[in-house]
């Protein structure tokens, strides 16, 4: 490849060009006052300052997604189609926490059995990554191994720099999108480290333990969970905003006619998520049901992966209605091991 | 991003289109009256699919809003004249729940046309002929109900009529509300305390379970005491300390009358601690419930910290004004502002798992067998679970905002239960959250309820 870094005058020029060389492009814009991505259509419609308050999961993993469809003839039954996948897409302004949870999302999903409906979306997905100058008050990506600049997952990231943005292409995806952009990019190189270092040193100190993933699969049986858990509401929110909980449940939807079968997010926090049909439960209490969200996240996840599945974006610290934080829970419960 | 949502069934073909009507009618009185224009061979539109159940009383909201999800143009529901249910009161019950329902569809903008009530006897053939060839040609009026409403432009999601507030100073009971905790705990009068405590991000509060009057000093109280602490009084992981002592706001006091009333705790179960409350903090300003809170105590709250401090009625129209100018838009607008709401629902429940009076151990909306609403999170899945919330909360809601607090798309949904509160106050003259021996509106009647909007 040649020069793998490029300098341009701002995250703005980039999305400008990209959306002169005709790319279809979904970037965080201000919905109903807060941050959300969708499809933008000029420039200005972007909000690169802060951080959605759903994660980029979705475009790749659709809150609803149709498998397939049927119909009901005479005789027999017609198949119809799962969806057809949205056109490519630029998914621009990704923050290095969400953009490395689609690399954790490509891992589980595309781990065989391959699942071909994410994959079908995910190929279609140039990844143009946004690094953080201004970390929030829950961000906590330092605490599990990234950084404000991280690049992983992202197919080109933009540095904010005092002259300019620094834009390192990281993929063949995202050497072919610089190939478009022309003279909004000219070669050239800058050392982020001074942004990295002045971004980190702005964060909340946050971390993980030495040993959390088998203090955590030691701590398994303590009653103590249903303390940890006690507030916990199960409302699921946590893992609606998350970049990297994929869990879903699959649903027929169908009347005389026909009907569709549908892939929809499911979280481990609800008590239907584990719900038999004889009626047991084998997660019977919230306790139990928060229980699995950290040791997922913290134990059995790194120990099958060897990193946490969490990026430390912070949003489920930031949005959970009832005040819990699971790099706090998650440590706590370790640590009463100890 | 619901422009990325596949599954919103296309636009029919406008050039073929038949209105499909669903008519929900009871068996004694209207399906005989069909039965009988049928007999006497009165002409009368094929577009009607009658659904023909027991007793108008039986015709549960979820069936006419499911009707509308599976593709209704419109929905009739029809019964016996008062006085005439063959199960005496049957009717008199409909008459209400459908006199929120109806309000309720005006709220949103869904065109009056397509959700027509009638009172049709067994002897009225005529009627039923008349009121059928009526309804459907309001629906050709209006014509087929369109996948996206549509053309909501560029209209703000909160009204500016009532502009943000600063929030005052909060009263300093924190000593004493330590001390209280610790003596009903000392005194084994309760074996947790739920208050409040520091939360793990800067200027956040978060629930607090006290077991021993040595943690009292957990406690805490200002203006981000914003959660409505009554909803864990049903909850498994704290009941399973037995008697619960609950810090309560008066909003939040009026959630546990709600679940006295309906049966949910036992009084000896739990002790109130009530605090006084002069507004919380959402989103940086006086949360709209408190401009119009007047801090007053339900009967039943067991304590009050610093009862002499004279509390302050912070006045103004709050929700009332944003209703106003809800209603002012023109039914499609209105009805395009609040699709742009639900197509943000993510249908994560989270409104539901919050609400103190949301306590269903298997909720309408995770049933499959019979699917009461589908699980897409598209147009018509996401209508139908919002009406379905703001539905089941009529009458019942007491206003605490949690819901809307919590709903990580920011919808509108104080705007859809203070409606309701607004309907049945004027109405049925019920006020939520007041007196635990009071029937809820919806499960009794009056002989003289309206029913202008019945035929
Ligand atoms: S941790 Fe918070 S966001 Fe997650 S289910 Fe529990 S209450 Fe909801
Ligand atoms: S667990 Fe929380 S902090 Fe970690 S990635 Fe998910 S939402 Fe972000
Ligand atoms: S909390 Fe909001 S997004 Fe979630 S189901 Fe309720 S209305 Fe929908
Ligand atoms: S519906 Fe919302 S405002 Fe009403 S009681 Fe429930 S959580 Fe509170």
């Amino acid at each position: 490849m040649s020069p793998t870094t490029y300098l341009a005058d701002s995250a703005q020029a980039v999305l400008t060009a990209i959306l002169a060389a005709g790319q279809r492009v979904v970037a965080p814009v201000e919905q109903a006052g807060l941050l959300a991505f969708a499809h933008v259509e000029q420039a200005e419609q972007a909000q690169l300052i802060g951080q959605t308050r759903a994660s980029a999961k979705e475009l790749a993993f659709p809150r609803t997604q149709r498998l397939f469809g049927y119909r009901f003839g005479n005789p027999g039954v017609e198949l119809l189609p799962g969806e057809e996948p949205p056109a490519p897409t630029v998914l621009f302004g990704v923050r290095p926490c969400d953009a490395a949870g689609l690399a954790i999302l490509d891992g589980v999903f595309g781990a065989e059995p391959a699942d071909a409906p994410y994959l079908a979306r995910r190929a279609r997905i140039t990844v143009v990554g946004l690094s953080c100058d201004q970390p929030q008050a829950h961000c906590a990506c330092t605490a599990v191994g990234l950084s404000p600049t991280a690049t992983d997952g992202s197919d080109l990231l933009l540095t904010p720099l005092a002259e300019g943005v620094l834009v390192e292409v990281l993929t063949a995806r995202g050497a072919a999108l610089v190939d478009l952009l022309g003279e909004a990019l000219r070669p050239g190189a800058a050392d982020k480290a001074e942004v990295t270092a002045r971004a980190e040193a702005a964060m909340a100190p946050r971390a993980l333990p030495a040993g959390l993933a088998d203090g955590l699969a030691a701590a398994f049986g303590e009653a103590a969970w249903a303390d940890a858990a006690a507030r916990c509401l199960g409302c699921g929110t946590c893992a609606f905003v998350c970049p990297t909980c994929h869990c879903f449940d699959v649903v027929d939807e169908s009347n005389l006619r026909g009907g569709q079968r549908l892939r929809v997010w499911d979280a481990c926090q609800f008590g239907l998520f584990t719900l038999h049909a004889s009626g047991h439960n084998p997660r019977a209490d919230q306790a139990a049901r928060y229980r699995q969200r950290a040791l997922h996240k913290f134990s059995y996840y790194p120990r099958a992966h060897g990193r946490p599945m969490c990026v430390g974006c912070g949003r489920c610290v930031n949005a959970c209605p009832a005040g819990m934080d699971i790099f706090e829970v998650a440590a706590t419960a370790a640590a009463g091991q100890g | 991003m619901s422009t990325e949502t596949l599954l919103t069934p296309s636009a029919p073909d406008t050039a073929t289109w038949k209105p499909r009507l669903v008519a929900f009618v009871c068996n004694w009185c209207t399906y005989t009256g069909a039965d009988l224009a049928g007999t006497s061979r009165t002409e009368y539109p094929a577009n009607v699919r009658i659904v023909r159940l027991p007793c108008s009383g039986r015709i549960d909201p979820h069936f006419i809003i499911r009707a509308f999800e599976q593709g209704a143009d419109g929905v009739l529901v029809s019964g016996c004249h008062p006085g005439d249910c063959h199960y005496t009161a049957g009717n008199y019950h409909a008459r209400r729940k459908f006199m929120v329902l109806h309000a309720l569809a005006e709220f949103l903008g869904i065109e009056p046309e397509r959700l027509q009530f009638s009172w049709v006897s067994a002897a009225e053939g005529r009627k039923w002929a008349d009121v059928v060839s009526d309804v459907v040609a309001g629906l050709l009026r209006v014509g087929p109900v369109q996948p996206t409403w549509g053309g909501a432009g560029e209209l703000p999601v909160r009204s500016l009529s009532e502009p943000p507030r600063p929030v005052p100073e909060p009263l300093d009971v924190v000593g004493e509300l330590r001390a209280t905790a610790q003596r009903w705990l000392s005194d084994c009068r309760v074996d947790v305390f739920v208050g409040y405590g520091q939360g793990s991000l800067p200027g956040r509060l978060r629930p607090a379970f006290i077991t021993s009057p040595d943690e009292v000093d957990q406690l805490v109280w200002n203006e981000h005491a914003v959660n409505n602490l009554a909803t864990y009084l049903t909850r498994g992981l704290v009941k399973r300390h037995g008697r619960v002592g609950l810090l309560v706001k008066s909003c939040d006091a009026r959630a546990v009358v709600g679940l006295l009333q309906e049966r949910q705790i036992e009084r000896e179960q739990v002790t109130l601690l009530g605090v006084p409350c002069i507004g919380v903090e959402v989103d940086g300003a006086l949360a709209p419930k408190c401009h119009t809170c007047d801090s007053a105590w339900p009967a039943l709250v067991d304590e009050v910290l610093s009862a002499e401090v004279p509390l302050t009625p912070v006045d103004g129209e709050g929700l009332a004004a944003e209703i106003a100018w809800v209603e002012k838009m023109s039914p499609a607008q209105r009805r395009a502002w609040w699709q742009a709401q639900f197509d943000r629902c993510l249908r994560c429940y989270a409104c539901r798992a919050v609400c103190p009076l949301c306590y269903c151990s298997q909720c309408i909306a995770d049933q499959s067998r019979p699917q009461w609403v589908s699980k897409s999170s598209d147009g018509r899945g996401n209508l139908a679970w919002n009406l379905v919330r703001a539905f089941h909360l009529a009458g019942r809601c007491v206003g605490c905002g949690e819901c809307t607090r919590v709903c990580p798309s920011n919808i509108r949904l104080d705007l859809l239960n203070a409606k309701l509160a607004q309907v049945v106050r004027d109405e049925f003259g019920y006020v939520a959250g007041g007196d635990p021996d009071l029937p809820p509106p919806l499960t009794t009647y009056l002989l003289e309820d309206h029913e202008e909007f019945i035929r």
